[in-house]
């Protein structure tokens, strides 16, 4: 019989009203289990934590409406300072703007919505083109060839003192 | 002379308390069958991940990961620091070797059935030291910031946030926000040189003590009743060093001459950079260009998942003794329609990405 660590008189072991095995299991198991919450909880909320938190949106001021011209497609290009963790960046990066008749105006994000490539609008073919898998989108942003399935994205914007002003998601 | 020098070195490994791991370091045996010279596969894998252990400790001397500073801290030390272009390129290297070698290593247990029993779990074990290498490569590949890096991480982050339910978790998860950046290249960085090299390691002593316990398994052509032993000490550990004194020279030469390349930094507004995928997920890409829209999924979740667990249940599925691969025809022929499709894939994603030059 190796020590008695049960704290229970021998003879109620001996006679197998105890199992001392389950006993010694049950304490280290328990030590274990308690050791690795008070550890994990902790640990895994830190590592998580950015995961957790949402997207900000941000109106970003695309200049004057004047600069679109009407009837057409353009690529505007944006950079305003991100907080990426402990840095704050600029963020680069393009939308699509396309002018209809009047007040009409759709402003697509450039991500294509297969693998988030860059989408390239081109003039002679009038399509969107992705050119990580060659997926084609019209102009009004639906997919029509490849692999993409969903239409790209469309970003709100508002019109404020004449700017184009498009809010974007990071 | 002799006498007295065995008596002091054993005096010295008993001081040193070492005497109690020596005997039983001396006490290993192994097979002699398996130290023949077409057995080489796991020894040149083993060799292969202590080269990129070394390679890719003493990379991080040199080493700053933040945007920018990596891309800077890399090309330094390429450039300026004497072995920078080999120390690098053999890291490059010994990974790409790696993956084929552990392509060849499963395809000889499969072939030669080194799966059956009793060596199940040896085989369960190894395929999951395979699936942890994958995770290297994605977590190394954005850590020299260049435009092949920060573009290729942008497509994998894109094909995980296809799973259902949690993709945008798990992507938000690796990132450790909503973009590639200072966080990611941390987040990545750590991973890559602290975790999963402990995972890794843990994964590979479990697979040698499967190995040892079951032993490697028997030629085919052998009588498995009658297998001679040789101690572990020196048989094995001097084929190791052989073949890492082999490799290394051999990686390193090929290193000076071809150096692993480094790209432009990477540029985030770059939308003209293409990103080329590289040769071992060359049939998931065309997968992905395949199954599109709401049957991604298929692509990206359930074929691999089903072969990754299809060759995980491989031991338990195929449970007959017979181990020739001629009297396992059934086997084999599945095996070979699987690595055909794969192979049918890859060359088609090759040249979809590499063949035709988009507009």
């Amino acid at each position: 019989m190796s020590q008695n660590t049960t704290g229970c008189p021998p003879e109620i072991i001996n006679n197998g009203t105890i199992n001392k095995d389950r006993r010694d299991f049950l304490k280290t198991a328990a030590l274990v289990g308690g050791s690795a919450v008070v550890t994990g909880v902790p640990l895994v909320a830190y590592f998580t934590a950015p995961a957790l938190s949402k997207g900000t949106g941000k109106w970003v001021d695309f200049g004057s409406m004047e600069d679109l011209e009407p009837g057409r497609v353009s690529m505007l290009s944006y950079e305003f300072l991100v907080k990426d963790g402990w840095l704050v960046l600029p963020q680069r990066g393009i939308v699509w703007a396309k002018t209809g008749e009047g007040d009409k105006l759709t402003v697509f994000s450039s991500v294509c919505t297969h693998l988030s490539c860059n989408v390239i609008w081109q003039e002679e073919t009038q399509v969107f083109e992705c050119p990580c898998h060659a997926g084609k989108f019209d102009v009004n942003g639906r997919p029509i060839s490849g692999p993409p399935k969903r239409p790209l994205i469309v970003l709100e914007h508002k019109i404020e003192d004449g700017k184009l002003l498009t809010l974007l998601t990071l | 002379m002799n006498n007295i020098n065995r008596k002091r070195s054993e005096k010295l490994l008993e001081q040193l308390a070492l005497n109690g791991i020596i005997a039983w370091l001396r006490g290993l045996e192994v097979h002699r069958d398996g130290l023949t010279w077409n057995r080489f596969s796991g020894s040149l894998a083993l060799v292969l991940v202590v080269l990129l252990f070394l390679s890719g400790a003493f990379m991080t001397f040199y080493y700053s990961p933040a945007p920018g500073a990596a891309y800077d801290s890399v090309d330094y030390a390429l450039f300026s620091v004497p072995f920078g272009e080999m120390i690098r390129g053999v890291h490059s290297y010994a990974w790409n070797i790696l993956l084929v070698l552990m392509g060849l290593h499963l395809s000889r247990a499969f072939i030669c059935g080194a799966y059956k029993a009793p060596r199940q779990l040896v085989w369960v074990s190894g395929v999951f030291v395979m699936l942890v290498v994958p995770a290297f490569i994605i977590t190394g590949d954005l850590l020299p910031w260049d435009q092949k890096g920060y573009w290729s991480t942008h497509v994998r982050t894109g094909i995980i946030s296809s799973v259902p339910l949690i993709g945008d978790f798990l992507v938000r998860l690796l990132q450790g926000g909503p973009l590639t950046g200072i966080v990611t290249l941390t987040r990545f960085y750590v991973l890559h040189v602290i975790f999963l090299p402990i995972v890794l390691v843990i994964l590979i002593i479990v697979h040698f003590h499967f190995l040892y316990q079951r032993g490697i398994s028997a030629p085919l052509s052998g009588d498995d009743a009658v297998r001679e032993k040789v101690p572990f000490l020196p048989n094995l550990v001097n084929r190791w060093l052989v073949l890492f004194l082999l490799v290394t020279l051999t990686l390193g030469l090929i290193a000076w001459i071809w150096p692993a390349p480094l790209g432009n930094p990477a540029d985030p507004t770059d939308t003209s950079y293409l990103p080329k995928p590289e040769w071992w997920v060359l049939f998931l890409n065309k997968l992905v260009a395949i199954f599109t829209g709401s049957l991604m999924v298929i692509a990206t979740v359930i074929i691999p998942g089903a072969l990754v667990g299809l060759i995980i249940a491989l031991p338990f599925l195929d449970r007959s003794p017979e181990r020739h691969p001629t009297r396992r025809k059934k086997m084999m022929l599945v095996a070979a329609i699987i690595a055909a499709v794969l192979m049918g894939l890859s060359i088609m994603g090759y040249i979809e990405h590499f063949g035709t030059p988009h507009p």
